[in-house]
């Protein structure tokens, strides 16, 4: 499409391209969120390539280098079992980036249709939800996910379905107020006077006008999550050892602090940027998203 | 005369309020004909924009419609809802006041005039955009095939009515309802708008409903007018009918409160003001609406609704005491 010309051989400018281009400009204005991005594609790539990346087995013991300081073999030292820490703590960035990711995912895709069916028809649909929505909210988020994944029973799995779904609550409210605002807007009686009907007027003309605002708030979500994973595996309730986690290794440090304090700096420094880093990013992203941006 | 292409009898609009009832409408009748331009004018708050709203079921759940919308033989008001999307934008489409917000800003404009093609009329994406182009240069936008990929907020608000037009044509409906298309826009952007209606009126042969307070719009492009007052019919007379012998003392002191340009010495007359106010909704009489403000009220104006009349050929009046003389 953007390869055609006009007759006199101007070259069309794609509008949508040239936004991009001013989003991008924006954003690179922005040290701290461009930081934000790096550090997370780097956990990111860590997760996907860890097989390839980690130096050694993250299970596989060296009894002849137990609690062992970093060395050129062994970068970042071993645990009591004298596993390699590095290994340890990549294999662990693919847990978490997988909660994280795919408990946002989750969270949405659940609350995302509920808020939007609450805010549109109202009624006593929308107290229905709303009101259990305020009841789940009362609960702090992580004392949520720790109950439903001590229901949920342990594994890397329960951990993502208990996170996700204690993500609903905020996520509902955010889309139920976007869809109460959205729906006043003139351009959907417009719609309506033109024959949509209600699955077309929720998911075309409202969903895309939000979708910056959930971009936002998945930013905020994912490190939640990933948070919340190293807590349940922490807790036993997450990913099970001898599987790694940032969680898990925690765990194990807590033993060996006096010995092998770096056994949980660690793991502890990964949680900290990677949080850190989301929240940072998503940050960018709300500013430069912000049409009152002038930036 | 052959049978109108839309009919409405005795349409009532009442909104149930937390201070009790509103009656927006209260037995409107009107018939509209082939590539008719029938013009609606009235104050703000007198039912104009309701009637037409209610035509194709467009109120919120809190009015209660009475009455019947005979459109090509069908009654809209009992039509299930699946066919009346299909009349919505297809048959009877709308354009409304608010050009500057009423296209949704996260799509190109071609989107949008595609949108409604591809719903309607199963177009393709690639015919729909095709067609989108024509549009777009039936109602005389300037670079039709780029202005396609732009998005609402580059275009300036005669543009963006432009292009709800073009929406609102693209099925080529049958009627089309402009409720205040002009109000929002600049005098000589206006003018352009209310050419293009008249247009679009000779081209296609579209009946056309022009909701205004402006009765300068009226003169201008309608065939036929309706006045109304407090959710009533106060009168209805074909344009140079009206303008020419206006019966209603309402018609007169809406006529009296149009600013005439200066037409030589000792013309700059003062305006006209109605005295009075509006009737609240919530509790009409059961007597003339008009009769508190108007100098030829008496006794009966006050204890009775005053029934349509036909005091000249096709001209309507809804008063005890029709005339012509300044009220």
């Amino acid at each position: 499409m953007s390869a055609l010309a006009e007759p006199n051989g101007a070259p069309i400018v794609d509008p949508r391209a040239r936004r991009r281009r001013l989003l991008r400009r924006r954003f690179l204005r922005r040290p701290m969120a461009v930081g934000g991005l790096v550090v997370v594609l780097v956990f990111v790539v860590m997760a996907i390539f860890a097989p390839w990346l980690a130096p050694f087995d993250p299970s596989a013991t060296d009894f002849n280098a137990t609690l062992a300081h970093g060395s050129a073999r062994h970068l970042l030292g071993t645990d009591e079992f004298g596993r390699d820490q590095l290994s340890r703590l990549i294999w662990g960035a693919r847990a978490s980036m997988q909660v994280g990711f795919l408990s946002t995912l989750l969270g949405m895709g659940i609350a995302v249709p509920l808020g939007m069916v609450a805010g549109y028809y109202r009624g006593w649909i929308d107290t229905v939800i709303a009101r259990v929505t305020d009841v789940l909210l009362s609960f702090p988020f992580l004392i949520l996910a720790v109950g439903l994944a001590a229901i949920l029973g342990a594994s890397l799995l329960n951990a993502t379905l208990a996170l996700g779904i204690s993500a609903v609550p905020a996520f509902i409210r955010i889309a139920r107020g976007e869809t109460l605002a959205l729906r006043e807007e003139d351009y959907i009686p417009a719609a309506v006077v033109n024959g949509a009907n209600d699955a077309t007027i929720i998911f075309k003309h409202i969903l895309p006008n939000m979708t910056n605002t959930l971009l936002v708030q998945a930013t905020v979500t994912i490190p939640g999550a990933i948070v919340g994973e190293a807590v349940l595996s922490f807790l036993g309730l997450g990913v099970q050892p001898p599987k790694p986690s940032w969680g898990t290794m925690l765990q194990d440090a807590q033993q060996y602090l006096a010995q092998a304090p770096r056994m949980a700096v660690y793991p502890g420094l990964a949680i900290v940027f990677a949080a850190l880093a989301f929240n940072v990013l998503g940050d960018g992203l709300r500013d430069i998203l912000d049409p009152r941006t002038t930036r | 005369m052959p049978a109108p292409l839309l009919e409405v009898a005795d349409l009532s609009v009442r909104f149930d309020t937390d201070d009790g009832p509103v009656h927006a409408v209260d037995r409107m009748s009107f018939t509209l004909g082939q590539g008719e331009v029938l013009g609606i004018v009235g104050e703000s708050g007198c039912g104009k924009s309701v009637t037409c709203m209610s035509l194709v079921r467009l109120l919120p759940e809190t009015a209660t419609v009475s009455g019947r919308v005979v459109f090509d033989g069908r009654d809209l008001l009992a039509l299930p809802p699946r066919q009346l999307r299909r009349v919505r934008g297809r048959e009877i489409s709308y354009v409304f006041q608010e050009p500057m917000t009423s296209l949704n800003p996260v799509f190109t404009v071609g989107h949008q005039v595609g949108e409604v093609l591809r719903r309607h009329l199963g177009l393709s994406r690639s015919a729909a955009r095709a067609r989108a182009i024509e549009l777009l240069r039936l109602v005389r936008i300037p670079a039709a095939d780029r202005r396609l990929d732009e998005y609402p907020h580059q275009l300036s608000g005669g543009m963006r009515q432009r292009v709800m037009i073009a929406i609102a044509l693209a099925c080529d409906p049958k009627v089309l309802v402009a409720d205040e298309p002009t109000t929002a826009l600049d005098v000589t952007i206006q003018a352009g708008i209310l050419d293009l209606m008249r247009d679009i009126r000779e081209r296609l042969g579209t009946a056309i409903i022009l909701i205004t307070h402006n009765l300068g719009v009226v003169a201008d492009v309608a065939d036929r007018v309706l006045v109304m007052y407090a959710g009533r019919k106060a009168e209805e007379a074909p344009v140079a009918e009206l303008f020419a012998h206006p019966q209603h003392p309402y018609t007169i002191g809406l006529l009296g409160a149009i600013p005439r340009p200066y037409e030589g010495e000792g013309t700059r007359a003062r305006l006209q003001e109605i005295p009075g106010r509006v009737p609240s909704l919530h509790e009409l009489p059961q007597a003339c609406a008009f009769a508190d403000r108007c100098p030829r009220a008496d006794e009966r104006t006050r204890s009775e609704i005053p029934p349509l009349r036909e005091v000249r050929p096709h001209h309507l009046v809804a008063c005890f005491h029709p005339g012509e003389d300044g009220a």
